[in-house]
């Protein structure tokens, strides 16, 4: 502390540290970039997996496509069979104004425009309240349900979603997404006929 | 420096949760389960570790005026290494804990090693002193994440222990359940401290 160094060590050092550190990290990067990309897949994957259950996905293109869906970007799969006749979309939603955010949901679409399945892929709800928009009791409801056969609104404000206990701001959100996929869906088949 | 009594110092009369009182953010915010608890610590010991035997290493190269630049530095490497390395490797942990890995570089405990400890002892002894300080914060972060996961959820590492339609405590695993949590463990941890220090 008491003897005061030259400007010329202290840049040298601090620049030094900053180039080494520089480095290291390049060479973590890429090392780690594939696996990362190989995780981010495999999920997309089993959620794809999921929310199409029972729908042939031997066509299933590896990278989405993109659409607007009420001014939000709605990424989607398409599941096509050999004659291109379409079998099921998978949207990755937001799920708009949730409790700590956004979040992602995955939502299967059938060739008639009913839900298959949803898939939550990253959140930050709360644990214990509104996390268990995972959950099979709440997930449940959403299966076989079109935009004509029920109304996308929490049963608080008038619609027909039973909300989780003590995070209906959540479920707001998530219904609101998967009626988002569903309004894509019919842009998609508007597109196409 | 003895090792048993180092032992002591950093899980008990300094852990740096109950004791020193450092690094409350991530620990109140990340241990909603026992799990999570015990990624967030391993991870933060993996850093302190890094930096304290880095820091130490260098000690005598950096100058006295930008050490906590260097520092920062130093530490914000091993926690970007952290946080790719999860990434790759434990991805559902991951994308629990994502938002609060890169908060370990701003984490007191580290800088706080770095500055009263790896900056003045040698190589050996600031490894031992990482990796000591380091498991107290998971032992307590572990302990912490386990009460609350099992009243806050009924569940031990997403084991249930009671049938799912029964009721928990919810405000365990909300923000208020976390201070009640710690108040409850430092009032236990000072204890033990108080103990084993006449005990000595």
């Amino acid at each position: 502390m008491s003897k005061q160094e030259s400007d010329f060590k202290v840049i040298t050092v601090l620049v030094i540290i900053a180039l080494f550190s520089a480095v290291l990290l390049a060479y973590v990067n890429t090392i780690t970039r594939g696996p990362i990309e190989g995780n981010k897949k495999a999920e997309m994957k089993k959620a794809i997996a999921v929310v199409l259950q029972g729908v042939d996905l031997k066509n299933i293109p590896q990278m989405p496509r993109q659409m607007k869906v009420d001014k939000s970007i709605v990424k989607y799969f398409t599941a096509e069979s050999d004659s291109g006749a379409l079998l099921g979309v998978a949207f990755v939603v937001k799920g708009p104004n949730g409790f700590s955010g956004d979040f992602d949901v995955m939502v299967g679409v059938d060739a008639d425009g009913s839900v298959i399945d949803t898939y939550v892929l990253q959140h930050k709800e709360t644990p214990g309240l509104g996390d268990k928009m995972n959950g099979e009791a709440f997930k449940s409801q959403f299966r076989k349900k079109n935009l004509q056969n029920a109304k996308w609104r929490v049963k608080k404000d008038g619609g027909d979603i039973d909300a989780l206990t003590a995070a209906t701001i959540t479920s707001r959100a998530f219904t609101h997404g998967v009626e988002r996929a569903l309004l894509g869906f019919e842009k998609l088949k508007g597109n196409k006929h | 420096m003895n090792l048993k009594e180092n032992m002591i110092r950093s899980f008990f009369t300094e852990n740096p949760v109950t004791g020193l009182l450092l690094g409350l953010c991530p620990t109140l915010a990340t241990t909603t389960s026992a799990e999570n608890g015990l990624g967030m610590g391993l991870a933060t010991t993996f850093v302190l570790i890094g930096s304290n035997v880095v820091i130490s290493l260098l000690r005598k190269q950096i100058p006295d005026r930008v050490r906590i630049p260097a520092f920062i530095v130093i530490i914000a490497t091993f926690v970007t290494i952290v946080d790719m390395g999860m990434q790759a490797t434990m991805y559902d942990l991951h994308k629990t804990l994502g938002l609060f890995i890169p908060l370990i570089v701003v984490n007191c405990i580290i800088l706080g090693r770095a500055e009263a400890f790896a900056s003045k002892n040698s190589i050996g002894h600031s490894f031992l002193d990482g990796l000591f300080m380091g498991l107290g914060f998971t032992m307590s972060l572990f302990i912490l994440g386990a009460i609350r996961e099992v009243l806050g959820s009924g569940q031990i590492f997403g084991y249930a222990l009671i049938p799912a339609d029964w009721p928990t405590i919810l405000i365990f695993v909300l923000a208020p359940g976390a201070f009640i949590t710690l108040g409850f463990m430092m009032v236990g941890m000072n204890k033990i401290s108080k103990l084993l220090e006449g005990g000595n």
